[in-house]
C-alpha cells in the first residue's frame, strides 16, 4: 500500500537522521523541567494533567508540520507530485508518520511527566486513552494544515496562528477527560472523547475536499 | 497524440508565465522544447508532468489529464534538474521508494544501477553522492516503471562527459516519446527531429529541429 510506503520512507529518514524525535524530545524535556522548577509543588497535582498535555501539544506544534516542509525545502514534494498516487494517500502517509512519532514522544514523556510531578491519577488506563486519543486528533489537524499553508511565504508563522483556534475544541475535550479521568468520574468521559473523534472525522472530510488542490502547486 | 496542450494559461500572481499556449506531440516523437530563461519552459513541463496546475486550458498526457487521473503518471518518466531523490536514503532505497510508488518490477533495479555505473555504491546514502551522480541516479528513477514517454527538463544539468553521452545514448535508443526542454541547440538537434521554440510565455516556433538555428538567434536577440 502506498500509503505505508510514504510512511515507511519517513520513517526511515527519521530513524537514520533523528533531527526531528531529537528536537521535540529535547523541547519536551526542557519545557516539563521548567515547569516543574517553576510552579509550587503543592500545586503539581492539580496542573500535571494540563501541564503534560500543553507540552504534548507544543512539541507536537514543532514536529508535525516538519513532515511535509522537509520534502518541500529537499525538492522531494515534486518526486510524490510526479507519481501514480492519489494526493489524498500522501497526506494519509504523512499523517501515519507523524502518528508514530507522536507515540514515541509520548511513551517517552509521559513516564518522565509522573516522575517529576507525581500526580494522582484515579484511572490511568483511560487518562493514557484519553492523553492518546487527543493526541491523535492533534496530529490529523496539524497533518492537515500543514499542508494547506505550504504555499504560503510566512508557513512557518502561520502554523501556530491557524493551528491552535483550530483545534481548540479538542484541547478542551481533551483537558476534560484527562480531567475526568484523573478524579475516577469517568461516567461522562464517553462525551469529551466522542467530540474528539467526530472533530477528527471532521478534519478528514476538510482535508479530503482541500488536498487535492493545495498539494499541487 | 502522447502529449497536447490546448490555450494553456498559467499566472503567478500578476506575472503570467505562460499565454494560452497550444502543441501536440505525437506518438514516439522526439520534441526539444528551446528558449531563453524565462521563456516558459520549465513551467510547460512542470504541467505537463502533473505538478503546476494551469490556471486555465487543457492538458492531456496519452489522452488523459495528469491533475486527476493519477495513474496516466505511470505511462511517463520526468527527469529534471531537480533529482526528487532523498538524500537520507541509499541509491537503492531510492529506486525501491519509486518502484514501489509506480508499482514497477522491483527486480529491474540492479539492472538500473548497473547501467548508470552505480551499482558498486547501491547502498551509500545519495547525500555522499556527486552531483553528477545524482543525476545518474535521478535517470534511472525516471526509468524505473519503463514509461512510454519521457519528460526531461535540462536534465544534463550536472552531468560529466560520460553522463550525457549516457544520456544521449539512452534517448538515441529510447523506443517512446520524448520532450526535452534545453538551451543547447546542438543537443536539441542532435536527439530530436522536432522543434518548438518559446519566448515570454508563447510558443514563437514550432518545425524541424534542422532549421532552428537562425530563428533562436534571432529570439535570443
Amino acid at each position: 500500500m502506498k500509503v505505508v510506503e510514504i510512511a515507511k520512507k519517513d520513517i526511515k529518514v527519521e530513524l537514520r537522521t533523528k533531527n526531528s524525535i531529537y528536537f521535540m524530545l529535547l523541547f519536551a524535556l526542557i519545557s516539563s523541567a521548567m515547569f516543574s522548577v517553576s510552579i509550587p509543588v503543592e500545586a503539581y497535582d492539580v496542573v500535571a494533567s494540563p501541564l503534560l498535555w500543553i507540552v504534548l501539544l507544543f512539541v507536537g506544534m514543532l514536529g508535525y508540520s516538519r513532515a511535509f516542509l522537509r520534502e518541500l525545502e529537499a525538492g522531494t514534494l515534486d518526486g510524490l507530485r510526479i507519481s501514480p498516487i492519489n494526493p489524498i494517500s500522501v497526506l494519509f502517509g504523512k499523517t501515519l508518520y507523524n502518528l508514530f512519532l507522536m507515540l514515541l514522544v509520548e511513551a517517552m514523556i509521559v513516564p518522565i511527566f509522573f516522575v517529576l510531578f507525581q500526580p494522582k491519577i484515579e484511572n490511568t488506563p483511560l487518562f493514557l486513552l484519553s492523553l492518546t486519543a487527543g493526541n491523535v486528533a492533534f496530529v490529523i489537524v496539524s497533518s492537515s494544515l500543514s499542508v494547506l499553508i505550504l504555499k504560503s511565504k510566512t508557513r512557518e508563522l502561520l502554523m501556530p496562528i491557524l493551528l491552535f483556534p483550530v483545534v481548540f475544541p479538542v484541547i478542551s475535550s481533551t483537558l476534560a477527560a484527562l480531567n475526568m479521568a484523573k478524579m475516577g468520574t469517568v461516567d461522562d468521559i464517553l462525551s469529551p472523547l466522542a467530540l474528539i473523534l467526530s472533530f477528527s472525522v471532521a478534519m478528514v472530510g476538510v482535508a479530503f475536499l482541500t488536498f487535492e488542490h493545495a498539494f499541487f502547486d | 497524440m502522447d502529449i497536447v496542450l490546448r490555450n494553456v494559461v498559467k499566472r503567478f500572481g500578476r506575472f503570467v508565465a505562460l499565454h494560452g499556449i497550444s502543441f501536440e506531440v505525437r506518438k514516439k516523437e522526439k520534441v526539444a522544447l528551446l528558449g531563453p530563461n524565462g521563456a516558459g519552459k520549465t513551467t510547460t513541463v512542470r504541467i505537463i508532468s502533473g505538478i503546476t496546475k494551469p490556471t486555465s486550458g487543457e492538458v492531456k498526457v496519452a489522452g488523459k489529464d495528469p491533475f486527476k487521473e493519477y495513474e496516466v503518471k505511470k505511462m511517463f518518466g520526468v527527469v529534471s534538474h531537480h533529482t526528487f531523490l532523498y538524500e537520507e536514503l541509499t541509491a537503492y532505497e531510492n529506486l525501491e521508494f519509486y518502484a514501489k510508488l509506480y508499482e514497477a518490477d522491483e527486480s529491474r533495479i540492479p539492472e538500473l544501477l548497473k547501467e548508470f555505473g552505480l551499482y558498486e555504491r547501491r547502498h551509500e546514502l545519495v547525500r555522499n553522492f556527486s552531483r553528477g551522480m545524482k543525476q545518474r541516479l535521478a535517470i534511472a528513477r525516471a526509468l524505473i516503471h519503463s514509461p512510454k514517454i519521457l519528460i526531461l527538463d535540462e536534465a544534463t544539468t550536472g552531468l560529466d562527459v560520460f553522463g550525457k553521452k549516457e544520456l544521449f545514448t539512452i534517448l538515441e535508443n529510447f523506443d517512446g516519446t520524448i520532450l526535452l526542454t534545453t538551451h543547447d541547440l546542438e543537443e536539441a538537434e542532435k536527439t530530436c527531429e522536432r522543434a518548438l521554440i518559446m519566448s515570454s510565455g508563447r510558443i514563437v516556433f514550432d518545425g524541424s529541429s534542422e532549421d532552428i538555428e537562425s530563428v533562436y538567434k534571432e529570439v535570443l536577440s
